[in-house]
Parts: structure tokens; C-alpha cells; sequence
């Protein structure tokens, strides 16, 4: 069969396949950027306690590969209780770790927000939690664009990892149709190709986020 | 999208799409039978993860049936065991290193069937095999009816072949695959499954490795099998070799160290040299 006649016959059974790495990748990405946040606000207002844990979780999940997370949730919880689907599982291993850059990410855009801006927003009566939600999330959020786009990527390509627990998200469709047709090499050129897709999509996404905010300002 | 970008994934198609048109040009004229020889090892590829055919014992090591008869053939060319370099991959990564001309041929507990023969050339059969399905003790399952209920599950791994198997075994039972078979472990372990089926010798493997555990169902998926040598098909002269050699092994001249082989993994005589033959 030729690579053409191969990729007719075997492209349309990716379809599945490129939605469930679509789905996991844009709910793991803001869930991890909302974790992020989360973990921010804890590092600024948890005191010295919150900031120490906050850098032991970041060091912890910096520190190892993602896959351990991935493995440790889906065979993990079901011995405590909690058979949650594989997709679930995975999703919540990628938000842990991406969420664990992100708050780095925001903690470097945090320091460049120029300390008068909380005098500021004292003097005008917010409270701390709405000087936080108001001005200075905002801002973070605003710099932080590029650094979060690279890690949106990082994030998408790693959602492959989850073809280690059923999940038939891209790189397992690829698996499956190696071992299905012996076509190596097409199978995971086609996968290639839309990843390349799925990420020129993300990465314009945030292009146009950035052109937005420029615009607003 | 911006025109950068644009041009950035046009560039990044171009190359792949020149990958694709060059990597399987590449022709072969010579028989991996002397280049083999001229290089002085043979480079195997395999799976580590199927014992006892193939597999890393407590040190580290990849031991197994299938690691001592490439051990025979490395003799048999360079009468030397040791000349042989191991690529090890995962189950998928077999065909495309075989296609790739990356290993010269490969073993590990690798079953022949006829849709697998299309894209790799496979030798007669080294060892017979067959697919049994290993059940927890903790799931009362006793027999491929009992298991064949929707409260149940099966870890498969990621071959066609399993897939098949489950529905006409079982088809009531639910489905989970893996990419790898310590992922069907992990899973009947942390009770994601019930059971998982994989090839017989590497069930009773692991039945007899952890016996509180674990429990291989009686009775076979289907038939008796056979795990052979596979190679990159189109080499009449390298074929032609590898299938004497284990012709040799199983039937013929090299059948007293086929046999020593045998004993030392299986634990009992592998069926006789030719059948008219009493075994001694």
C-alpha cells in the first residue's frame, strides 16, 4: 500500500483519537493555569508555612518525570477507593505538574509588577484578596502570556504520555495502528503532522491573546 | 495566523514529507547474511518485558529462552555467544526496527500470524505458544465463562490479535489497553483489572512467581501458536540461514542445546526431535 493509500484508508480513525488529545490538552491547560494561580495566591498570602509548601509541591513535581505522577494516580487511587476514569486520572497528572511551572511562570511576571501599585490599590480601600483579583492577577496574567504558551505546548505534547494508560488519545491511535498494520512509519507521521496542527493552533491562540492585550492597552 | 507561523509550519511539513519519500528508498542490495558476517555480530532487536522468553532478571540482565537460542545462532556464526548486540523496545517498536534495517532480525516471545507476515518475514516456529488469560485470586474468577460478565475486566495489550480474542472469548467483559505488559500488571494489581491475557509461558511465569496473587485459567484462547524469528522479508539468503539454523535447533543437528535451552527455562523436555522418534 502506498503512504498516500494508507493515510485515505487509516486517516479517518484518528478522528477519535485527535478530539480526546484536544479535549485533555484544553482542560488540562486551564485547570493548570488556574492551579497556578491558586498556588501563587498561597505562596503571597499563606505566610512563610504557605510559601515553604508551596516550594517543596513545585520542587517535588519540577523534579520528576510526569509520567510517575500518571502512573502513581491511575494505578494509585483505584487501592484507595477511587477507580476515576484513565483520561480523568491523566488530566489530573498534567494539571499537578503544568500547574507547578505555571505558578513559577506567574512568580516571575509577579515581580515585575511595580510594588506602588499595592499602595495604590490600599489607598483606594480594596481589600487585599480584591487588589490581588483586580490588579495584580490581571497583570501577571498579562506578561505571563508567552511563558504560558510554551507551556500550553509542553502540556499538549505530553497528553502522548497518557497512551501508557489506555487513554487513545494520538500516540496510542499510532500504537494501535502499528501493531494493527505493521505501517510504522505512517502511523506516527500522520500523528506528527496533527500534533504540529494542534500545536500551530495553540500557539496562535496565544499570538492573538497577546496582540489583544497589546490592543486593550 | 500570522505569515511567520505560516511559513514556520509549511517549512516543518516539507520536512517531514521528505522523510517519508526518503526513508524507505533507501535500497538494500546486499544480504544482511554478510553483512552480518563482516561486522562480526549480529544486532537483534527484542522486548524485555516477556518472560521467560526475554526479559531483565535481578541484576539487570537480559536473560531468557529467546536471548540463549540468539546466544546459539551468535555461535553458529562466530562461535562466539556473546557477539550479539540487543536493541531493546517496546511491542510496537519491533516492525519499524526491523524495517528500518536497525536490527538484523528479532525475538521475544513474538507470535507468527498472517496478517504480521504481510510486513515482516517470519522463520518456521523456535518454541509453540499460546494465549492464557492470568486472573487475580481475589476475583473468584475460575474458568473464560465466568470471566465472560460485564463486572469484569481484561487488560489487553495493544495488538490486533488481543482485540479480536476478547470478543470472541468475552465479549461482555470490558476492555483496558495497555502499550506495555507491565501496564496489564499494574493494572489486575491495583484492581483497574480482573484479568489479563498474554502468552501462556509468560503467564505460568508469573502465576509461579507471585502464587498467592495471581492464577492462570485453565484451557487456551484459541490454538497452539508458534513464536518465531522475524526479519525483514525480501532477504531469500539471510532467511533462508536463520530458518535453518532453527530448523537445525528444533529438529536437526543443534537439537541437543535446543534441548539443554529448553530445560533450563521451562523446567521440562520441549517435544521431541521428530515425531516418529521416541523421546530420550
Amino acid at each position: 500500500m502506498t503512504y498516500l493509500g494508507w493515510v485515505t484508508t487509516y486517516g479517518p480513525t484518528y478522528l477519535d483519537a485527535l478530539g480526546w488529545t484536544a479535549v485533555i490538552a484544553v482542560l488540562a491547560s486551564v485547570g493548570a493555569i488556574v492551579w497556578g494561580c491558586a498556588l501563587l495566591l498561597v505562596r503571597l498570602a499563606g505566610g512563610r508555612w504557605g510559601a515553604r509548601a508551596v516550594d517543596a509541591y513545585v520542587q517535588v513535581f519540577r523534579n520528576t518525570p510526569v509520567l510517575l505522577p500518571i502512573y502513581l494516580i491511575y494505578f494509585g487511587f483505584p487501592l484507595v477507593g477511587l477507580p476515576w476514569p484513565a483520561a480523568v486520572c491523566g488530566g489530573l497528572a498534567l494539571v499537578l505538574q503544568n500547574g507547578a511551572y505555571v505558578s513559577e511562570i506567574l512568580r516571575g511576571s509577579f515581580k515585575a509588577i511595580d510594588r506602588v501599585q499595592f499602595d495604590a490599590a490600599k489607598s483606594i480601600g480594596l481589600s487585599p484578596w480584591s487588589a490581588f483579583r483586580k490588579v495584580v492577577l490581571p497583570q501577571v496574567l498579562v506578561y505571563s502570556i508567552p511563558s504560558l504558551g510554551n507551556q500550553v505546548v509542553l502540556l499538549l505534547k505530553d497528553t502522548s504520555l497518557l497512551s501508557a494508560i489506555t487513554v487513545t488519545e494520538l500516540t496510542m491511535q499510532a500504537k494501535l495502528l502499528t501493531e494493527q498494520t505493521g505501517a510504522a512509519y505512517e502511523a506516527f507521521a500522520v500523528v506528527a503532522v496533527l500534533y504540529l496542527v494542534l500545536v500551530a493552533g495553540a500557539e496562535a491562540l496565544f499570538r492573538a491573546a497577546q496582540r489583544a492585550v497589546r490592543w486593550s492597552r | 495566523m500570522s505569515r511567520g507561523l505560516l511559513r514556520d509550519a509549511r517549512a516543518a511539513l516539507a520536512v517531514l514529507v521528505l522523510l517519508l519519500i526518503v526513508t524507505p528508498a533507501v535500497a538494500e542490495e546486499k544480504s544482511r547474511l554478510d553483512m552480518v558476517l563482516e561486522r562480526g555480530k549480529l544486532i537483534v532487536v527484542t522486548m524485555s518485558t516477556a518472560p521467560p522468553f526475554a526479559f531483565n532478571d535481578d541484576k539487570g540482565q537480559l536473560v531468557g529462552f529467546d536471548i540463549d537460542i540468539v546466544r546459539l545462532l551468535a555461535t553458529a556464526l562466530f562461535k562466539d555467544p556473546g557477539k550479539v548486540e540487543f536493541v531493546v523496545v517496546t511491542a510496537e517498536g519491533r516492525w519499524p526496527a526491523i524495517e528500518s534495517g536497525r536490527a538484523d532480525m528479532g525475538v521475544g516471545g513474538t507470535t507468527v500470524y498472517p496478517d504480521r507476515a504481510v510486513r515482516v518475514a517470519f522463520t518456521r516456529g523456535f518454541i509453540d505458544s499460546g494465549v492464557s488469560v492470568l486472573v487475580s485470586k481475589k476475583s473468584g474468577i475460575k474458568s473464560i465463562a465466568d470471566l465472560n460478565q460485564d463486572k469484569h475486566t481484561i487488560a489487553n495489550l495493544n495488538n490486533p490479535q488481543m482485540a479480536d480474542r476478547a470478543k470472541r472469548f468475552f465479549p461482555k467483559t470490558k476492555v483496558l489497553t495497555f502499550d506495555t505488559p507491565s501496564g496489564q500488571f499494574l493494572a489486575v494489581r491495583s484492581g483497574r483489572a480482573n484479568a489479563l491475557q498474554i502468552d501462556t509461558p509468560t503467564a505460568d511465569y508469573f502465576a509461579s512467581q507471585s502464587k498467592d496473587d495471581f492464577e492462570v485459567l485453565p484451557g487456551l484462547l484459541g490454538a497452539s501458536q508458534n513464536n518465531a524469528i522475524y526479519l525483514k522479508p525480501g532477504d531469500f539468503k539471510w532467511w533462508l540461514w536463520l530458518d535453518t539454523a532453527v530448523a537445525e535447533l528444533r529438529t536437526g543437528s543443534w537439537y541437543p542445546q535446543y534441548s539443554e535451552t529448553y530445560q533450563k527455562w521451562f523446567g521440562k523436555h520441549p517435544p521431541p526431535q521428530k515425531f516418529y522418534l521416541q523421546p530420550q
